[in-house]
């Protein structure tokens, strides 16, 4: 569904922990601070709590854990973005927002080979100017999936 | 002869009438070589002037003849005889007297005077001798005594001179001493006076000194003062700037809050314009650069947060500067105090040591003038004892003749023997 044909996609890019990721814009509604979340019970631990937003109760998802690359910490700066997928909407940890950034198409490489649960959610890879500046272009409206039927599983 | 002479007197008074008869008698014989009667009593006549006493007109013819010439002539040749014999024994006893007053003379014993006579002529005249002999007697006993007693005196004087020169030269050699150790004593009395005066003018350095000393110690006290007073001015200074900078760190807080608001909604803006597509693309850009100012306004206020922690650090290590400084400042004034409590007794101390030092100088000039005089004193002693010397010396020699004389004269009176 993604426009192959435009020569440069935009990304809402955002860092949690050491990594980074890239999410396409049109799955980003707006960005929020972290509030207070409710936990609840009976669901993965990638589900921090739910939290209150425009009405709605909004799920936030910790990327790290779900991709098990360890714990987000929510501190003072903390932000939450809210994602959307069809109909699922979902939040989710981000320790930095970095901003929008238009990626040209010809710049995304494959995800690599081989590579563990986080690979099958990626659609590419984005060399930075140093290694730490690489960012992980996500299958956002996968993951939500995914995410949505590991919570059902449950 | 002279001795003759008391002899001859009896015999001319006795033959006074008698003399001028034997001459005549002489003569008579002379007649008588003629006329025969008187040739008796002429024999007899010359014989005993020829020396034979006992030559007496024969018996017979005394009683031949009527007359009683013969009888008479005999009685007056017996009375004679008996003269010229006494006469003989004064002589004898005379010579034997003379041979003694020789003997005595040339041997000089007295003991030996022992002559008596019977003749009570003679017998005045010996005992006036033994007198006089008895009295040399006693004269030479007495003088030998004085001449031994000279002669331990002399002994003695000469002891007592020669002990007395002895004494003499050791009191010069002691005097000679005492001016030398006098003399050495009026260079240390002067040396004395001389580090006296030193010590005088190092006193009044000192005091000099210590009164600046005491001056600098006022400054240095109303200085700490200043500093105290001074310190506690820094110190509310301190506290104001803590309470600005606590103030500072609010306003930041809420320029932090309003950035970071500012932050979201540039964010948001932004994906807002992105959504908007084509038309909201410089939307977008707007709000990112809105965002990059929030994000640098972020970046400063993390900035003066940091700095503002910096100062509140500063400013409680100057707080406590600033109180250690106050204690400082406190314990210097009260070594201050302390210093200037010490500097009076300082002051106290060397007033006393320069006035010290004045009276030794004084005192070290006058024992100076008191050693001079005695050593003057002892100059004069010298040249007395110089002569005491020289006088004892004499005395001595004197001494040594006086023995020499003394016991010359014991010798000489030993030839005299007394007993």
């Amino acid at each position: 569904m993604a426009a192959q044909a435009r020569p440069e996609l935009e990304f809402f890019c955002f860092r949690v922990g050491e990594l980074r990721f890239g999410v396409p814009s049109e799955n980003v509604l707006e960005v929020l601070r972290a509030g207070l979340l409710t936990p609840l019970p009976r669901t993965p631990s990638f589900i921090l709590g739910v939290t209150g937003h425009r009405g709605q109760v909004l799920p936030v998802v910790d990327l790290l854990r779900f991709l098990s690359k360890g714990e987000a910490r929510i501190g003072p700066r903390t932000r939450i973005f809210v994602g959307v997928s069809g109909s699922y909407v979902s939040g989710v940890v981000a320790d930095t927002v970095l901003g929008l950034r238009r990626i040209p198409v010809s710049e995304i490489l494959p995800p690599p080979l081989g590579g563990d649960q986080a690979a099958e959610h990626l659609l590419g890879v984005v060399q930075g100017s140093g290694p730490a500046d690489g960012i992980n272009l996500l299958n956002f409206s996968k993951l939500l999936q995914t995410a949505r039927q590991r919570a059902v599983v449950r | 002869m002279s001795l003759e002479s008391p002899n001859e007197k009896p015999a001319k008074s006795r033959g006074a009438r008698k003399s001028p008869g034997v001459k005549a008698g002489a003569e008579s014989v002379i007649a008588n070589t003629v006329t025969d009667p008187f040739k008796p009593f002429t024999d007899t006549l010359m014989s005993v002037l020829s020396g034979n006493l006992n030559a007496r007109v024969p018996q017979d013819r005394v009683q031949a003849d009527p007359t009683g010439f013969g009888h008479l002539l005999n009685q007056v040749l017996e009375q004679f005889s008996s003269a010229e014999h006494r006469k003989q024994v004064a002589a004898q006893e005379i010579d034997q007297a003379l041979d003694s007053l020789i003997i005595l003379v040339r041997e000089g014993d007295l003991s030996r005077w022992n002559t008596s006579t019977e003749d009570p002529q003679l017998g005045p005249l010996l005992e006036g001798f033994g007198k006089v002999i008895e009295t040399l007697r006693i004269f030479v006993r007495e003088i030998n005594e004085a001449a031994l007693r000279l002669s331990s005196s002399a002994n003695q004087v000469l002891a007592a001179s020669t002990q007395h020169e002895t004494s003499s030269t050791e009191q010069a050699a002691a005097i000679h001493e005492t001016t030398a150790t006098m003399e050495e004593l009026k260079h240390a009395s002067a040396q004395i006076a001389e580090n006296a005066g030193s010590v005088a003018r190092v006193a009044e350095e000192t005091l000099g000194a210590a009164r600046a000393g005491r001056g600098a110690i006022g400054e240095f006290i109303q200085a700490m003062q200043q500093i105290r007073s001074d310190g506690v001015a820094v110190a509310d200074s301190i506290s104001k700037l803590s309470k600005r900078v606590e103030r500072i760190g609010t306003v930041v807080e809420v320029i932090d809050e309003i950035a970071d608001r500012s932050d979201l909604l540039a964010l948001n803006a932004a994906l807002e314009g992105s959504r908007a597509g084509e038309a909201g693309k410089g939307f977008s850009i707007v709000a990112a650069e809105m965002r990059r100012l929030a994000e640098n306004v972020l970046e400063s206020t993390k900035e003066i947060k940091n700095l503002i922690t910096e100062i509140r650090e500063a400013t409680q290590a100057a707080a406590g500067a600033a109180d250690a400084s106050k204690h400082a400042t406190e314990s210097g004034e009260k070594l201050g105090a302390v210093a200037a409590q010490a500097v009076e007794g300082i002051l106290a101390g060397v007033q006393e040591t320069s006035d010290a030092a004045r009276v030794i100088n004084l005192a070290t000039q006058q024992q100076r003038t008191a050693t001079e005089q005695v050593v003057a004193s002892m100059a004069e002693i010298e040249d007395v004892t110089r002569q005491t010397t020289q006088a004892s010396k004499q005395a001595t020699g004197a001494a040594a003749e006086l023995t020499q004389l003394a016991s010359r004269l014991a010798e000489l009176i030993k030839r005299f023997k007394a007993d």
